[in-house]
């Protein structure tokens, strides 16, 4: 397992395009936005808009990770490696957790540096860390788990990517990301309950402020996981059809 | 020692594979020859384990090929199957750590089979960069990083210049020196014939016969004259076995070539017959493959 993911987080580490859609454009969409929604002059409304903002695209950006992991998945059936893999000693199991963990590495890693990056050119207060930690831990499994069901269930890269931007994009309009929930009618606010940015923002606000109570964050932290569960068996079931396909 | 016995494949309603059955001998290299689709693909991922749910039984040294036997296999697949991002070293010690080769004998086998595959000065360039011919060697490096017993090629020289083929070539024999079991899945006739000992004939899934090659030459192909000349009548080499046309000459196929020969000549000399070219013309496994299903592997 330890020889995919070396080789999986190389060829991460070279590749352009994840560093562009994991921190460039992030870092970009955050500056921009905040440049338009901070214009008036009381300073406290704009700061609780950036405590806002930098979450969002946070809990926004984290979910085209999925992007690649489909692309992965996809071009390693076409091209043949999973097949040729089959034929080494290296467990079927072996090879899904060879190839997904190293994207749990990266979100980890996008996540952190975001948070720095607000911290130091908007000083965005992280008042409880420990517990943003805990919480970038469990949407980073969420997030991975759904971006591993869809690379192992899509047929094609193009569909893998529709679907990662109706799932990053509509669920961020859904969740709150782009403007405050309340300012959306009340079906849509029922919608956001379903959805895990919605709970990520809130919850990572709360810790931001440090303002998290002990029952509200067990509740967050157990609706992504059970998400994340729930994508992760999704996997688990269509990883032998993945496997039957990329050997014939 | 590698038995196939009995295997059968189907996808769907259709059978890959009727009833195979071969023995292959430790230490030799045996060729799998049949046209697309007769079913050497497919043979060679049941034996490697990428397909497992067919009927029949497939043992390597008497024992069922599960991960620790495959521990003794190597596969060099018929695509390039390469990860194209990183460096041939890398794409080696990726291979040699699948099959546990760890540490300082890793960094070795990798310095080892950058030697045999002619690659050493390029060890650090992106696989990206490489030519077809040099992919294909790395394809073939890859399965040898664990040092197998028993080395599966499936259509190794497709589409390479002839430099890389010479070099795949000696390769192989090396193998064979170094008293390696190779498998060479090929429809390219002559290439078999030169470097393997045994053949199985696979076609529609179907084996037709297998053995030693210098056996089967002797069994089914028969020697045979070409024939090239004006106002020869092909009446009178049908006195001495069967005659077929190809692109204005005669082919003669006889068991009595070089008395054949005799007389065609006496008879053009005596009738003052002009003969542009006449040539013994050695049997080739492609006759056999002709002699035995009636078609050229290319049809």
């Amino acid at each position: 397992m330890n020889a995919i993911m070396i080789v999986e987080l190389k060829k991460h580490l070279q590749d352009k395009g994840l560093a562009f859609w994991m921190l460039i454009l992030p870092i970009l969409f955050t500056i921009l936005f905040i440049s338009v929604f901070t214009t008036g002059d009381n300073e406290a409304v704009n700061q609780e808009i950036i405590q806002s903002i930098v979450p969002g695209y946070i809990v926004m950006f984290v979910f085209f990770i999925m992007i690649s992991m489909v692309q992965v998945f996809i071009k390693d059936r076409n091209k043949g490696m999973t097949a040729r893999l089959a034929s080494t000693p290296l467990k079927s199991y072996y090879y899904l957790l060879g190839k997904w963990l190293p994207f749990t590495f990266i979100v980890i890693i996008q996540i952190v540096v975001l948070f720095l990056f607000g911290k130091v050119v908007y000083d965005v207060s992280l008042g409880q860390p420990i517990i943003l930690l805990i919480l970038s831990l469990f949407i980073t499994f969420t997030v991975t788990a759904i971006g591993l069901a869809m690379a192992l269930t899509v047929n094609t890269e193009n569909m893998g990517i529709a679907i990662t931007q109706i799932i990053a994009l509509g669920g961020a309009m859904l969740s709150g990301l782009w403007m405050p929930l309340e300012m959306m009618p009340v079906f849509m606010q029922t919608i956001a309950h379903f959805l895990p940015q919605y709970w990520a923002h809130q919850s990572f606000q709360d810790a931001m402020a440090g303002t998290t109570q002990v029952p509200e964050l067990l509740q967050t932290l157990g609706v992504l996981f059970a998400i994340g569960a729930a994508a992760f068996i999704i996997a688990i079931i269509r990883y032998p059809y993945f496997l039957k396909r990329a050997v014939k | 020692m590698l038995t196939i016995n009995n295997v059968t494949k189907h996808y769907d309603k259709t059978e890959a594979l009727k009833g195979v059955s071969i023995t292959i001998p430790g230490g030799t290299c045996y060729g799998l020859v049949g046209p697309n689709g007769a079913g050497k693909s497919t043979l060679i991922k049941m034996i490697t384990s990428i397909i497992r749910d067919y009927e029949g039984k497939i043992e390597f040294n008497e024992k069922r090929i599960t991960d620790k036997t495959k521990q003794k296999l190597g596969y060099v697949p018929q695509d390039i199957i390469l990860e194209e991002d990183i460096s041939a070293f890398s794409n080696l010690q990726l291979f040699g750590r699948l099959y546990n080769v760890k540490g300082n004998s890793l960094n070795q086998r990798i310095k080892e089979v950058l030697a045999l595959i002619g690659l050493s000065e390029r060890s650090k360039d992106k696989v990206s960069a490489f030519s077809g011919g040099m992919k294909r060697r790395l394809n073939i490096g890859c399965a040898l990083m664990h040092n197998p017993d028993l080395i599966i090629m499936d259509e190794p020289t497709v589409g390479i210049d002839p430099q890389s083929r010479k070099y795949i070539f000696k390769m192989i024999e090396d193998l064979k020196t170094a008293g390696k079991t190779v498998i060479y899945a090929s429809h390219y006739m002559e290439e078999v014939e030169k470097l393997c000992d045994y053949v199985a004939f696979l076609d529609r899934g179907e084996m037709i016969e297998n053995g030693a090659i210098s056996e089967l030459l002797q069994q089914y192909a028969v020697p045979s004259i070409y024939v090239k000349g004006s106002g020869i009548p092909q009446d009178k080499l049908e006195q001495y076995g069967t005659v077929s046309q190809e692109e204005g000459a005669f082919i003669l196929y006889t068991e009595e070539a070089l008395a054949a020969m005799e007389h065609i000549i006496s008879y053009c000399r005596e009738n003052r017959l002009d003969v542009e070219r006449m040539e013994l013309v050695h049997p080739r496994l492609e006759d056999v493959f002709f002699r035995l299903t009636g078609s050229n592997l290319r049809d």
